[in-house]
């Protein structure tokens, strides 16, 4: 782990930066580079009853943050809904049991919704948004896909067990910016302080969530508010609203 | 979709790192039809020894890939000097500053070599033409420019992966 101060001193040196609306932030936003205003919370916002109602949100994000095979069926059902337990074992190639046991999971959350009233049934979920912009942290269904293909793609799975999600974001943002030809491979390697071919190998591994999210991510652009409709993606075909996978080299 | 008289056996393909992750792991389908892209015109794609840096761990396996199999090599590409070669770089590191929007001491000198490599190529080596590959918009236009700028547009051609292998479509990706 990196002392408080170790992170304070690398912060420092990248103030003069900071104005920059591209700018990533090296860390993917988890260190506070100065203690936001106090004026930001309200009475109102600080309501124990208020508190009380947005606590369960919270919990249920940091579950989905933890569990990336639990992302993944959340961001489908998000994405793709309403899709029945058994499209979701094709797609995601899980077993029965396993599929059960998330979707369990996450309508106790409150993340899906389950109708019951058709066999098989129907599940849908609400697309969640966390933005906290004096920290900054920025959590949308892209996010939680890029941070979910870790349990897909053996590339994600490498940079997230060096360097962690908060890069991971940050890398993200990079790989946007990068397809909408805001910044090169090389300047992404620097601004988030990895090696050239980890930066190239990232963006590339990424380029799924970003043309997902482009179309199906209604909080695309909070990620993306500059570059959202700029990027150089591939287009989705997508007959039957069903994910399109690749079945050419099976 | 013949995309074969891109690439011409009489041709020295210079290739930019990116391209290698680009295609994707062997896996890809991606990789499979840009590697048969290269044999079928019976080029060997050139990796500078300086852009691609240091291989190594899991990152670099799959340039490694395609050491082993022979159909790229790592050169040893002399550093521009010449007048032109110099001057093209500096061309590059202008245009790659005027679009990603960042200063020109910010733009990475990496990017901004490949277009004086390229030139210095041409001018220390016979040969019939000289291809540059890379997928990194930015630093693609940095060395077109810079090539169009220098007057070496009939001896050196800027492609991205998808003027060699088509364009990439979403039906090879797994999405989630």
């Amino acid at each position: 782990m990196r002392r408080v101060g170790d992170s304070l001193k690398y912060m420092d040196s990248e103030q003069a930066g900071m104005n920059d609306t591209n700018r990533i932030h090296p860390d993917g936003g988890i260190d506070v580079l100065d203690p936001p205003p106090t004026d930001i919370m309200d009475e109102e916002t600080l309501e124990p009853a208020r508190l009380a109602q947005n606590a369960p949100r919270l919990e249920t994000v940091v579950q989905l943050l933890n569990q990336p095979a639990l992302a993944r069926v959340y961001v489908y059902v998000c994405y793709w809904g309403p899709v029945s337990p058994p499209e979701i074992m094709d797609d995601l190639e899980l077993s029965k049991s396993t599929t059960y046991e998330y979707v369990d999971q996450l309508v106790d959350f409150g993340l899906v919704d389950r109708d019951d009233s058709t066999r098989p049934q129907q599940l849908t979920a609400d697309p969640i948004i966390i933005v906290e912009q004096y920290i900054p942290i920025v959590i949308t269904p892209t996010v939680l896909h890029a941070l979910a293909l870790q349990e897909v793609d053996e590339d994600v799975e490498y940079f997230m067990d060096r360097y962690g999600a908060g890069k991971l974001i940050a890398a993200l943002r990079g790989a946007g910016l990068h397809f909408a030809g805001k910044t090169t491979q090389r300047m992404v390697a620097t601004d988030i302080d990895v090696r050239e071919t980890e930066a190239m190998m990232i963006i590339y591994a990424l380029e799924p969530a970003l043309t997902v999210g482009r179309t199906h991510d209604p909080f695309f652009e909070h990620l993306f508010p500059d570059v959202h409709d700029q990027m150089d993606l591939p287009s989705l075909d997508e007959g039957d609203g069903a994910p399109a996978e690749s079945d050419s080299h099976e | 979709m013949s995309r074969d008289n891109l690439l011409s056996s009489e041709q020295d393909v210079l290739v930019d790192a990116n391209v290698f992750f680009a295609i994707g792991h062997p896996s890809n389908p991606k990789h499979a039809q840009f590697r048969s892209a290269i044999r079928n015109a019976g080029v060997v794609c050139k990796l500078p020894q300086r852009v691609i840096g240091e291989l190594g761990g899991p990152k670099t396996d799959r340039v490694q890939a395609a050491l082993d199999e022979g159909w790229a090599e790592i050169i040893d590409a002399p550093s521009p000097t010449d007048g032109d070669a110099v001057a093209a770089s500096d061309i590059a590191t202008r245009t790659i500053a005027n679009e990603t929007g960042k200063p020109e001491h910010e733009v990475e000198k990496t990017d901004a070599i490949l277009a004086g490599l390229a030139i210095q190529y041409v001018k220390d080596r016979s040969t019939a033409g000289v291809v540059v590959l890379t997928d990194d918009k930015p630093a693609r236009k940095g060395i077109e420019n810079a090539v169009t700028a220098q007057g070496y547009t009939d001896v050196i051609s800027v492609y991205g992966l998808a003027d060699v292998i088509g364009d990439n479509s979403g039906d090879s990706m797994r999405l989630i």
